[in-house]
């Protein structure tokens, strides 16, 4: 059955114009990544405008190349310059530019590629194979749980995403009233129209996510008027030959800290709210306690390139895993893609899978052809890398805000969206300078309708909430979302404060419960392990005399 | 004001914009038929953002004049000078996106997409990189290369038609 699902989706875009169009997508995204101020998300929004007159296979197809190019991009300005092209791409310039300065450029790109490659191929076969069990798994989920699942999402989002929950948790409330403008979908009663028959549409969520993003973020980009007018990069002129062959026998050398890396990627990638930013730093510094030598860290050891390396690109697959299997994203690039999956009247859920297979496996199929054409592609797109760090960053905004001036447009053919992309790029401006998270707003906007379609069906059925504490899934993700907005506190007064002794052990006894709630063999089982680490975890804090000892972890912050 | 921060002024104002919006559900009508009442989720919403923004408020007055936040990372360049003028000359670039994206979003029912793009990215090109004879040929074949090449691929490649505006229609 899975198989006859994958030769179906090789057989939807194993066309010359798809792979062709997935090339172009790759190039894309290896570039945009590549630039400094240039997000993935912002290359995976800009890239939806052009995907929406195609078939839904080949639109997502090229969004999925353009989401792996850009994950993998970020290397070359990182090892090359020395100033990471993304923030999923910090890390690697702590070792990454180094070994270039050192004169070895070659084999730290190679490293940095093949790395790329591996947890790029080690979450595909992850995605493929998870995906559809979650999907099982989601089956369960009635609409008080997708409620509370929705809730979760934002709030672990707001608490990994800035230094204020308080602002996050504002940034996501924002983002959800966004979306209550216009007709609503349960009855299609007018709301916050004012009058005005352009808002009575409502605002279209592609456009508020373009000015959000990319809109904000090219204004931040040019701020400076002097920085504005300087190259990207003042080290253009850097040639480097990738040697793929060193690298490769590098990384069989390292392979356990491949697989760490990316399972690390994974598990942060289904975590929402934890993107690649995250990722890279996290396995990091796993990898630097794991290492025998971790003093090398930081002068330009294989290592500290295979860890970031590896777990950015096995984020994604993470992300895809819950979008595809549940339909929330994992993060901001994962809320652009179920945009462009709702723009081709996808819409994601544990059924989704089963009832659209050739296009779910196509998606699959598109993540493992663009890592093959990541790594095919690399060699040339760093000259063209070179050019490009030629550019300067004011003529850049200013042809790419005029795409946006065609592109929003194109969406729906509506001149309102126009005037939405400005708006939003305005508050999305406004919101970085008084130091607001993008990330709640974005998953607030897009997963506001989700919130709302759940919480009417819950009514339908009943009007008693006692659901959402008693339904074994809705009360997990309630208590998750509760420990998960505690979390900042518990990382701000860790060691300092008598109560955090107690956060972890009260937060694997409470989320015990619902699994024993959740009946059947494994989950018991499991809740009984969950329960037992958290009593462990209180034996071992009075055997060392009520002490904690204060976070020394990087912060981790989006 | 003078306990007042930033922080506490953005409070205030979204408190007065939560007061306002609520204020406004109560025009939403309700049907006859199902038990989530329009208005019931921007309530939730609403109330939920007040609550947050009430905290904020407090967190705010608390810490005392001093923002708790700068903005995210924009320390580049020299500092703001003080007043109006000074503020004016530190966000200028901003300034400029803004005021000519809003130009082009009203002249786009006369000059359409093509025309009004292409003299929107040369204008902000050169008001953001100068205006030397040598910028000036540049930018002048950057905007018409790229926006040109951008309405193609949507006009012709992709079948989406453009504001074609009152000067230049293709149609």
């Amino acid at each position: 059955m899975i198989l006859d699902n994958i030769i179906a989706a090789f057989g939807e875009i194993g066309n010359v114009t798809t792979l062709a169009l997935m090339l172009v997508g790759v190039a894309g995204g290896l570039i945009a990544g590549a630039i400094p101020g240039f997000t993935i998300a912002m290359a995976v929004v800009l890239t939806l405008p052009f995907t929406f007159g195609m078939p839904a296979t080949q639109g997502l197809a090229i969004m999925v190349s353009v989401l792996v190019g850009g994950l993998s991009g970020g290397l070359m300005a990182g090892i090359l310059t020395g100033i990471p092209g993304t923030p999923s791409s910090v890390a690697t310039t702590f070792d990454g530019f180094p070994m270039a300065r050192q004169g070895r450029p070659g084999l730290a790109l190679g490293i940095g590629v093949w790395s790329s490659f591996s947890g790029g191929m080690i979450s595909a076969v992850l995605l493929v194979t998870l995906a559809p069990q979650l999907a099982r798994i989601g089956l369960e989920f009635n609409p008080w749980d997708y409620f509370m699942l929705v809730m979760f999402a934002l709030t672990i989002t707001a608490s990994l995403s800035g230094r204020n929950l308080v602002k996050g948790l504002i940034a996501g409330a924002v983002g959800l009233l966004a979306r209550t403008v216009g007709e609503d979908e349960a009855v299609g009663m007018a709301r916050f129209d004012f009058g005005n028959d352009a808002l009575l549409q409502g605002f279209d969520f592609i456009a508020v996510l373009i000015g959000l993003f990319a809109f904000s973020q090219l204004l931040r980009d040019v701020r400076d008027p002097e920085a504005a007018k300087k190259s990207l990069t003042e080290k253009g002129t850097i040639h480097a030959k990738i040697e793929h062959l060193a690298a490769i026998r590098t990384l069989v050398k390292h392979w356990a800290v491949v697989v760490r890396s990316a399972l690390i990627g994974v598990f942060t990638g289904i975590l929402p709210g934890a993107g690649g930013s995250v990722a890279n730093i996290l396995a990091y510094d796993q990898a630097k306690k794991a290492s025998k030598t971790p003093e090398k860290f930081g002068t330009g050891t294989p290592e500290g390139i295979i860890a970031p390396e590896s777990s950015n690109n096995a984020v994604e697959g993470g992300a895809l895993i819950v979008l595809m299997a549940l339909g929330i994203p994992g993060d901001v690039t994962a809320a652009v893609m179920l945009g462009a999956l709702l723009m081709h009247d996808v819409v994601p859920s544990p059924t989704f899978i089963a009832e659209e297979p050739v296009l779910a496996y196509s998606i699959f199929i598109a993540f493992f052809v663009a890592t093959f054409m990541m790594v095919g592609l690399q060699s040339f797109m760093l000259r063209v890398f070179v050019l490009v760090t030629k550019i300067r960053m004011y003529m850049l905004a200013a042809i790419i805000l005029g795409f946006c001036g065609i592109g929003v447009f194109a969406i729906n053919n509506v001149e309102f969206d126009l005037w939405t992309l400005l708006w939003f790029g305005i508050l999305g401006f406004v919101m970085r300078q008084f130091g607001f998270p993008l990330a709640p707003m974005i998953l607030g906007v897009v997963l506001g309708n989700i919130a709302e379609i759940n919480l009417a069906r819950a009514m339908a059925i009943t009007t008693d909430i006692s659901p959402f504490f008693t339904r074994p899934w809705s009360l997990f993700f309630m208590i998750v979302a509760l420990f998960s907005a505690a979390y900042p506190l518990f990382q701000a007064h860790r060691g300092k404060r008598r109560w955090t002794l107690f956060y972890q052990p009260a937060a694997c006894l409470a989320v015990a419960l619902p699994l024993v709630m959740m009946g059947g063999v494994p989950r018991p089982i499991l809740a009984a392990l969950v329960a037992g680490f958290g009593v462990w975890t209180l034996y071992r804090r009075w055997q060392n005399g009520w002490r904690l000892e204060p976070a020394d972890r990087p912060v981790l912050t989006e | 004001m003078g306990r007042l921060n930033r922080d506490a002024v953005i409070a205030i104002v979204l408190l007065m914009v939560c007061g306002i919006l609520f204020w406004s559900t109560f025009s939403i009508r309700s049907p006859d038929y199902g038990q989530l009442k329009p208005s019931t989720w921007p309530r939730v919403v609403l109330g939920v953002l007040s609550l947050l923004s009430t905290i904020y408020l407090v967190q705010s007055l608390r810490r005392g004049p001093a923002p708790e936040d700068g903005p995210d990372k924009d320390d580049d360049g020299p500092a703001r000078a003080p007043g109006p003028i000074g503020w004016v000359l530190y966000w200028r670039n901003p300034l400029w996106c803004f005021g000519l994206f809003f130009a082009y979003l009203v002249t786009l029912p006369t000059l359409g997409s093509l025309i009004g793009g292409v003299l929107f990215v040369f204008t902000l090109m050169g008001v953001l990189g100068g205006w030397s004879a040598r910028n000036l040929l540049q930018h002048a074949a950057l905007a018409l290369i790229t926006v040109g090449g951008m309405w193609g691929v949507f006009t012709y490649g992709l079948g989406v038609i453009l504001p074609p505006g009152e000067i230049f229609s293709p149609f």
